[in-house]
């Protein structure tokens, strides 16, 4: 299973981005990294080139809102059915409900939302729904 | 330097050629009423006799170029590796195609000298169909290479004639590799300017091999520090008649996606140049939003771009390094974008560095740091007046 991350936005926090490929690749996933300060386009791309069946994108500063309006826009450019859109982090800036962030983001287009989730918990969802558990 | 004392250097561009030897270079225009060899022999005839074939060296970037039509199937991975490396091989005229849209697209009329197919990493599911064939049916051209996926590989090699195929120019963590159309598309490049009838008669002055303009520019920038005081990363500037080529240190690209083997890439903004193609200059300078600000900060107005005095060349030169720096800036979301913030240094070579004083340029630099980086401090400016970075490059090229 191939997996494109990286971190959307101007957003620089790294740490988060380097856990997520080392966790990625000891599940036996095939990663590829675009690390921090990465556009929504160039995540699209990314999956388009690799044939990746899963795009995990990640938001620490809170970012992610702005710049995942364009994604259904983005989506509808190329065939991108099969592929498992996730994100996750700090998916607001400053407080926020779960019961807002989520529907908002599957709006957007995402099939898997995890706001301030913690990282196993949600790699093992991915895992169960690529296998079709969930 | 009494050693390069009994070379004569040659550089041919489309408005202008220039000589140089003993590290003085002069530069004439070019008469279009007769062609590159009798106007060169017209006008240098006698000091071009002082020397054996074996020591002019000459270079040309007059043949326009060679033409490239990019089809990949995304515009920051495949297009944008595809275009680094043409551009990085002395291409100037460039159009892209992402596959997506090629129901759509119209194909180009004029010949295309090269077309690039490229997309994918090497074990994908296939990326390139039938409509990829009835596509080319409608464009002509003389070369086609692909360097994409190996899945397609097979279908495309027994469906498209003269197929050239080389190593993917993506590789499988999705960096770019860029060594063998590097190297197909300069070798192209070379026998095209070779071919052209012109060019050839060149060759009854000179035993040495006859290369591209940028391509000696760009040999002599890791050596650059040997001339001037410059300090990576910095911009070299080159504005000519017809076009405006920049090489600039890959340290100083944002998009780190695009990691290249050579530490200067080039790019060329064919557009912008201040005699052939002062025209669309003209036209991108009043598009640009900030123009009229900076055409009062120049003290002049919108009137002087259509006047045809030295006052009016300087302001389209000054205007030229202005739409240079907005187009690389992170203001302008064109093919790449710099990391001006961090350049140290700025070295103008070409036509202006004749035309353009220090002042001029300073003051240009300046406007485009204030108003568009809101930058009180400015890159240290280095004008190659004598075009040594060009006699270097012909040096390293040519070494003894
Ligand atoms: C270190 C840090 C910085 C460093 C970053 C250094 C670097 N290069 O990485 C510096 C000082 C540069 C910095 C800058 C800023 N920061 Co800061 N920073 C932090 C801090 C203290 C720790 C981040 C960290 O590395 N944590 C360790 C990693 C392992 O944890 P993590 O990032 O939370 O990631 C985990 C989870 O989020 C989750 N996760 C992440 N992605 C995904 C994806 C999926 C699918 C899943 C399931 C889980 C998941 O798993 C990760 C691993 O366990 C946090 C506060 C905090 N304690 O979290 C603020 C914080 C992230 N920063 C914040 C802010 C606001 C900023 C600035 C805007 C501050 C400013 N005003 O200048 C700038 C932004 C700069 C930019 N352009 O991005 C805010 C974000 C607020 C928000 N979203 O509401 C935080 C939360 C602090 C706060 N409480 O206000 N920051």
């Amino acid at each position: 299973m191939r997996v494109v991350t990286g971190v959307v936005g101007n957003d620089i926090h790294v740490v988060a981005n380097r856990l997520i490929e080392i966790s990625l690749k000891e599940r036996g996933f095939e990663v590829f990294n675009l690390g921090v300060n990465t556009y929504l386009e160039e995540f699209i791309d990314a999956v388009i080139e690799t044939d990746a069946n899963v795009l995990l994108i990640s938001s620490l500063n809170g970012e992610a809102e702005g710049w995942s309006r364009d994604l259904l826009f983005l989506k509808s450019r190329f065939d991108l059915d099969g592929v498992l859109f996730v994100i996750g982090g700090n998916l607001s800036v400053g407080e926020a409900k779960e019961e807002e962030i989520i529907p908002k983001y599957k709006a957007y287009g995402y099939d898997l939302v995890f706001h301030q989730v913690d990282l196993n918990v949600g790699l093992d969802i991915i895992e169960d729904t690529l296998k079709g558990k969930r | 330097m009494s050693q390069n004392s009994n070379r004569l250097e040659i550089d041919i561009g489309s408005t202008y050629f220039k000589i140089g030897t003993n590290g003085k270079t002069n530069q004439y225009f070019r008469d279009f009423t007769t062609n590159i060899y009798n106007d060169v022999k017209n006008k240098c005839g006698e000091i071009i006799s002082k020397y054996k074939k074996n020591d002019i060296f000459i270079c040309s970037s007059a043949n326009g170029g060679l033409s490239t039509l990019i089809i990949g199937i995304s515009s920051l991975f495949s297009i944008k590796y595809a275009t680094n490396i043409a551009f990085n091989s002395g291409i100037n005229i460039i159009d892209t195609l992402l596959y997506s849209k090629i129901d759509e697209a119209i194909p180009p009329k004029e010949i295309i000298d090269v077309v690039i197919i490229a997309g994918g990493i090497e074990r994908v599911k296939s990326k390139f169909d039938n409509r990829l064939l009835e596509y080319l049916k409608e464009v002509k051209y003389s070369n086609i290479v692909y360097v994409g996926n190996g899945t397609d590989r097979e279908f495309l090699k027994s469906n498209i004639d003269n197929l050239v195929i080389l190593e993917n120019i993506i590789d499988n963590r999705l960096q770019i590799r860029e060594d063998e159309l590097k190297e197909y598309l300069t070798n192209l490049y070379q026998n095209d300017i070779v071919g052209k009838e012109e060019i050839k008669k060149l060759y009854s002055i000179t035993s040495n091999q006859i290369y591209s303009t940028p391509y000696i520019v760009n040999r002599s920038l890791p050596k650059l520090r040997s001339l001037y005081d410059v300090a990576d990363p910095f911009l070299v500037i080159d504005i000519g008649g017809a076009t405006t080529d920049i090489h600039y240190s890959t340290d100083l690209v944002v998009n780190k996606n695009i990691l290249t083997s050579s530490s200067y890439d080039r790019l060329v903004f064919k557009k912008l140049g201040v005699y052939k193609s002062r025209e669309s200059l003209v036209f991108g300078a009043k598009n640009n939003e900030f123009v009229y600000e900076l055409l009062d900060y120049l003290m002049v107005n919108e009137n002087i771009l259509e006047e045809d005095t030295l006052k009016a060349t300087t302001i389209l030169m000054q205007l030229a390094i202005f739409l240079v720096l907005y187009q690389v800036s992170k203001n302008s979301n064109d093919y790449i974008s710099l990391k001006l913030d961090i350049l140290n240094s700025i070295v103008v070579t070409g036509g202006v560095s004749k035309v353009l004083s220090q002042d001029d340029i300073d003051k240009i630099v300046r406007f485009f740091y204030k108003k568009i980086l809101h930058f009180d401090t400015i890159p240290a400016i280095i004008i190659d007046r004598e075009y040594k970075i060009w006699t270097l490059g012909m040096k390293e090229v040519h070494s003894v």
